[in-house]
């Protein structure tokens, strides 16, 4: 891999969702947005904030395939952590990724395992995502990060 | 006369739950009429039993609402005899049993089926399993990029090793119709066999099957005011008597030894195990409701919405309507320059605005016009011209919000 390449990747890795931005923060954002316009609206702001993966990595392997929109996914292990870092064509899509990063990037596989992901976002009024769509849905993704955390580290 | 769909309206009472939801989803699946859901719960208070059981009368009774469903679907698509008519799951099992059926006796390696670059995946997948095992050759006949029909492409692949021809009455993602009567008629002279899907035709169009020279015609209950469950198939009755079984069971049978079993004549051939009896009546009541509408003044008003549509939407910046050329069914198919559908039908949906959005299953279609995914609009008889306005004067809000 070329040394630009790298660079991006690691500034794919570098976003701030389950880094400066944690689940407190983000819960008190998604609660302050009464009604599904304005959870719409902040899922959209929160997609600016997330920088996204360098073009080379949205290719078929890191696809999770959807019929609405597409995502994708990589993942790699850093000191014993999953990082996790992810894209979509879809601004709101990006969005709810934001909140999946922010509770599974950067964690032990113990902690991503253990994470009522389902829970959380039902707590912030989010529960339609996780019936929407089939292929790429929240949950698919989700399954798709704690698959990660199953494989061996390095 | 004309129309309004504020009284059909009200025979919806869906729409009694949710009076602000504006429904633009219908090429998905329409809403269902009170004389719907009345004609299945009566069937079952008063007429419910097996059919085709002739030892007591109640199940006569089933009986006769069953084949009165049949009788009320041939006359419905102009069938030359109730015989020619099977009911199936939806318009996918109907395709599904004459791939498998008509296929497995008819293609042999070598032979091609031609298919539409507009077709829907049910139109398709089954076509590419059955070549798959009788070792004959899917082929497609192209879309131009602005959504019309390669026609040439058509006629020189036309050749005599063409079987069949799989096309689509209208796109269920862009609405485009086809010219069926042509393509049929070029196909007869070639030597091939027709099948037509009607899935987005029969709520809007008065279908024929006998002008249309379809060999097979189909479509699903629920895409027209009906049931889910319930689908239809025509075969012409010369085709269907030489058809071998696909599903085997009860009720398709002449007789049954371990030496071998003999088939019952169509449609009960096609029909095995217990049908869908109540959807059959529910069907027959939406297509009753349907037809006793004023046909001509409900497709001028589905055209109207369509028009104040086109207009409107000539006049939000960044918006393309697909296949904007060619003739189409009672829907539109839009994509955005700075906004992807998804985004956009979660902003209509917070504001009750039900519109589809992705590939409508039909991927070969949106590959050949360059795009990854649309939001389909698309229209019935109780859409009103409120439902238009409030439609794009939401859609250009949130353009202007994800711009």
């Amino acid at each position: 891999m070329s040394g630009a390449a790298q660079h991006e990747i690691e500034q794919a890795y570098a976003h701030p969702f389950g880094a400066q931005i944690d689940r407190a923060a983000l819960s008190q954002r998604l609660d302050a947005a009464g009604g599904w316009e304005a959870k719409s609206r902040l899922l959209v702001q929160l997609a600016r904030e997330l920088p996204g993966l360098p073009e080379q990595e949205k290719n078929d392997t890191n696809r999770v395939s959807g019929c609405e929109s597409t995502v994708w996914l990589i993942t790699r292990w850093q000191d014993g952590r999953l990082q996790v870092a992810a894209d979509s064509d879809s601004r709101v899509i990006k969005g709810l990724l934001t909140l999946l990063l922010t509770a599974y990037h950067n964690r032990s596989a113990d902690e991503i395992q253990r994470f009522d992901i389902e829970a959380w976002l039902a707590s912030l009024g989010l529960v339609r995502f996780l019936s929407a769509s089939r292929g790429n849905g929240i949950r698919a993704i989700a399954t798709r990060i704690i698959e990660a955390s199953r494989q061996p580290a390095g | 006369m004309s129309l309004n769909p504020l009284v059909l309206r009200a025979d919806f009472p869906l729409f009694d739950h949710y009076p602000d939801l504006v429904y633009l989803d219908n090429a998905a699946t329409t809403q269902k009429p009170r004389q719907v859901l009345d004609a299945e719960r009566h069937f079952y208070e008063t007429a419910n039993a097996n059919v085709h059981r002739s030892s007591y009368r109640l199940s006569g009774l089933a009986t006769d609402a069953f084949e009165g469903a049949r009788n009320t679907v041939a006359r419905f698509l102009n069938a030359g005899s109730a015989d020619e008519i099977i009911f199936t799951r939806g318009a996918t099992e109907a395709i599904n049993l004459v791939a498998n059926s008509w296929g497995s006796a008819n293609l042999k390696p070598g032979d091609e089926i031609l298919v539409s670059g507009y077709e829907h995946h049910a139109n398709i997948v089954p076509w590419q399993l059955i070549a798959a095992q009788t070792g004959a050759i899917v082929r497609a006949i192209p879309v131009f990029p602005d959504g019309t029909l390669d026609r040439t492409s058509f006629l020189s692949q036309l050749q005599p090793q063409v079987k069949l021809v799989a096309i689509t009455h209208a796109s269920n993602a862009i609405g485009t119709h086809l010219p069926v009567l042509e393509l049929a008629a070029a196909a007869h002279v070639a030597g091939a066999r027709v099948l037509i899907d009607g899935a987005q035709a029969v709520a809007h169009e008065n279908v024929d099957v006998q002008a249309l020279g379809a060999d097979f015609y189909v479509f699903s209950g629920h895409k027209v005011y009906g049931p889910t469950g319930i689908g239809v198939l025509y075969g012409k009755a010369e085709l269907l008597a030489d058809m071998p079984p696909w599903q085997g069971g009860g009720d398709m049978i002449d007789k049954v030894s371990f030496a071998g079993t003999t088939f019952a004549a169509p449609p009960g051939r096609f029909e095995a195990g217990t049908p869908p009896i109540a959807q059959a009546v529910g069907l027959a009541a939406a297509l009753d409701w349907l037809s006793k509408l004023d046909r001509a003044a409900l497709k001028q008003h589905e055209a109207h919405l369509c028009a104040l549509l086109d207009a409107g939407l000539r006049k939000i910046p960044g918006v393309r309507v697909l296949g904007a050329t060619t003739e189409r069914a009672p829907l539109r198919s839009l994509i955005f320059d700075n906004a992807h559908p998804y985004d956009v039908a979660q902003f209509l949906d917070g504001r009750d605005i039900a519109v589809r959005v992705g590939k409508h299953c039909a991927e070969p279609l949106l590959d050949a016009l360059g795009v990854n995914g649309t939001l389909r609009v698309s229209f019935a008889a109780y859409n009103t011209t409120a439902d238009v306005e409030r439609f794009l004067q939401a859609l250009a809000e949130t353009l202007e919000e994800l711009a």
